[in-house]
């Protein structure tokens, strides 16, 4: 096996320990570094996804994943950036205000981070303000993400949309949407671009949105 | 026991009335002249007999006794006086600290600052509650009044096992510990140590307030899918379920195991542990539970939500299409006691299931 696929199998079994090993080892023997997480690492990270629509892994078996490929990540960031490999986008998420919940939104970060991105994580209860801001300070973020897990904080996410708007920059994003009340219908009436069942189907949006899957 | 044909008139008879505990107000709910009493009635379904009639949610006598830390700060209490505003929420009997959250009408543990991010540590940083510190004695004479014993008496567990380790570990610790191999025997050795600590509870339980059936909370899944495997419920938790339902059954009594979540295929699992009682939420297949498992355990169903307006015609078309959606189980009763006591319409749907299964079980 090559240290590249023995890379991604220590990836998608959440193997933490062995992942920085390997990467280092990769590197030693002259393997590029976007190979290394292109080939080794998101494509791993692509196949827990897959896997955990289908229920064929759950919750934990993501997340020792997602927290492996973490590992690989820090040891890899320096020699990325030295050759001047960038994440393919930023994604800014967060859940509304007034819902404190954050499961799922961390779900869906380390998801969109194993596709590849950058996430802005604001955190939970995050006013329309926050998000301006944020917004504003990252003119090359394309995606901005909103999680609701409340009906009753689900108008949070229709006000914030309509405060990105009023703040003129509605045009500059794409905006999805989730959380466990959240439809495809509602996605459609309050007219955001996308919504996502799960946290590996918000991967899949986000590269799609960025125009990149 | 032998069978009682339906007396429509005679059982419309309300006889009385008798208290049921809730959160903000304790209401007065009618008592009906039934042919045994809807303890006998639910034991009946509980022992898998054919009961008189489909037992409800209201047929059980609920209490959260107010003393225990756990039931204040989650702002979940079924006592003689109903729960104030400023006790919701606050610390739990482990010292975490809960936030109430007035549009959920729930507490939850603010995200972000874990008591432990690493199980392994749960000996230095958990101190267990010493039940003792609580009065027991003066918490159950004054529920004992009110207490209406022609029913099923019901006392509930919050935060279970995996809930608990939620709340010491955030979600995506927890959930991780149950898969890490370097802190899977501490959670082990966790789970060990609160399956004690519940069956000293559930033994005062009995002794203080007459418990014959503990909720025990624990969810295990979201509206998608349970949070994981069977292979890693069957190893981390099914022990540990087991163990609390056996504190139950040692001393007489029942386990209803409150277990939100899409998790029907971990039934199996509660099943093999023993629980006697399990309410899929509605995004279950529950008329297929039934077929597949209704012979090992008994299953609670939600009937349609009707709007409180709802003709006299739509309820008994919905309480029709109800019970012949699980026509021929009997091990089965209706949820929906808390939607019934603030929708009149669904209150008139939960009797009507009453009448036609008191006809259509006395056929089986």
């Amino acid at each position: 096996m090559s240290i590249v696929k023995e890379i991604a199998a220590a990836v998608e079994a959440g193997k933490s320990k062995q992942v920085g090993g390997l990467v280092e080892q990769a590197l030693a023997e002259g393997i590029e570094p976007n190979v290394i997480l292109n080939e080794g690492m998101i494509q791993a990270m692509g196949v827990v996804g897959e896997k955990f629509k289908n229920n064929e892994i759950f919750v934990p078996e993501m997340l020792i994943a997602a927290r492996a490929m973490k590992k690989g990540v820090e040891i890899l960031t320096p020699y990325l950036a030295k050759q001047g490999v960038e994440p393919i986008g930023k994604v800014i998420l967060g859940t509304v205000a007034g819902d404190l919940h954050d499961i799922g939104k961390n779900l869906v970060g380390m998801m969109i981070e194993g596709a590849g991105f950058k996430v802005l994580d604001l955190g939970v209860d995050v006013p329309p303000e926050k998000f301006i801001e944020v917004m504003k300070a990252n003119p090359d973020c394309k995606v901005v993400a909103l999680s609701a897990l409340l009906t009753s904080t689900m108008p949070a996410i229709t006000s914030t949309v309509k405060a990105i708007e009023e703040a003129g920059l509605r045009n500059t994003v794409k905006i999805m949407i989730g959380g466990a009340p959240v439809t495809q219908a509602f996605a459609d009436e309050i007219k955001v671009d996308g919504y996502s069942e799960d946290a590996a189907s918000a991967a899949e949006l986000a590269k799609k949105l960025y125009g990149v899957a | 026991m032998d069978r009682i044909p339906l007396d429509r008139e005679k059982e419309s008879q309300v006889i009385g009335t008798s208290t049921q505990f809730s959160v903000s107000a304790n209401v007065q709910v009618p008592v009906y002249n039934t042919p045994v009493t809807p303890y006998e009635n639910f034991k009946m379904m509980l022992e898998g007999k054919v009961p008189f009639w489909m037992p409800t949610d209201q047929d059980e006598f609920s209490i959260i006794p107010r003393i225990i830390p756990d039931n204040r700060a989650r702002a979940l209490v079924y006592d003689a006086e109903p729960l104030l505003p400023e006790e919701k929420g606050g610390k739990d009997w482990f010292g975490i600290e809960w936030e109430f959250v007035p549009t959920v009408g729930g507490s939850m543990v603010k995200p972000g600052k874990p008591r432990l991010s690493d199980a392994n540590d749960w000996p230095k940083l958990i101190k267990f509650p010493n039940l003792d510190d609580l009065d027991w004695e003066g918490s159950s004479k004054k529920i004992a009044p009110h207490v209406n014993r022609n029913k099923l008496i019901e006392l509930w567990i919050m935060n279970g096992l995996f809930e608990r380790l939620i709340s010491f570990m955030d979600f995506e610790g927890a959930a991780m510990a149950l898969l890490d191999e370097e802190q899977q025997d501490a959670v082990h050795a966790l789970f060990d140590k609160l399956c004690l600590f519940y069956d000293d509870l559930i033994g005062r339980f009995q002794k203080y307030y007459g418990a014959q059936i503990i909720q025990f909370h624990d969810d295990w899944g979201s509206q998608r899918a349970p949070f994981f495997s069977y292979s890693t419920c069957e190893e981390m938790l099914l022990p540990y379920l087991k163990r609390v339902v056996d504190s139950c059954h040692k001393r007489g009594i029942y386990l209803n195991f409150h277990c939100c979540g899409k998790n029907e295929m971990l039934l199996p699992a509660m099943i093999e542990a023993g629980v006697d009682l399990w309410v899929p939420q509605p995004m279950n297949d529950t008329v297929m539970l039934a077929k597949k498992y209704g012979d090992r355990i008994c299953l609670g169903a939600y009937p349609e939500q009707l709007p409180p307006d709802a003709s006299d015609d739509v309820i008994k078309n919905a309480a029709k299409a109800f019970m012949d959606k699980y026509k021929g189980f009997y091990r089965l009763f209706v949820f929906g006691g808390m939607a019934a006591r603030t929708n009149p319409a669904f209150a008139k749907l939960i009797r009507e299931t009453y009448f036609i299964s008191r006809e259509e079980y006395n056929k089986l």
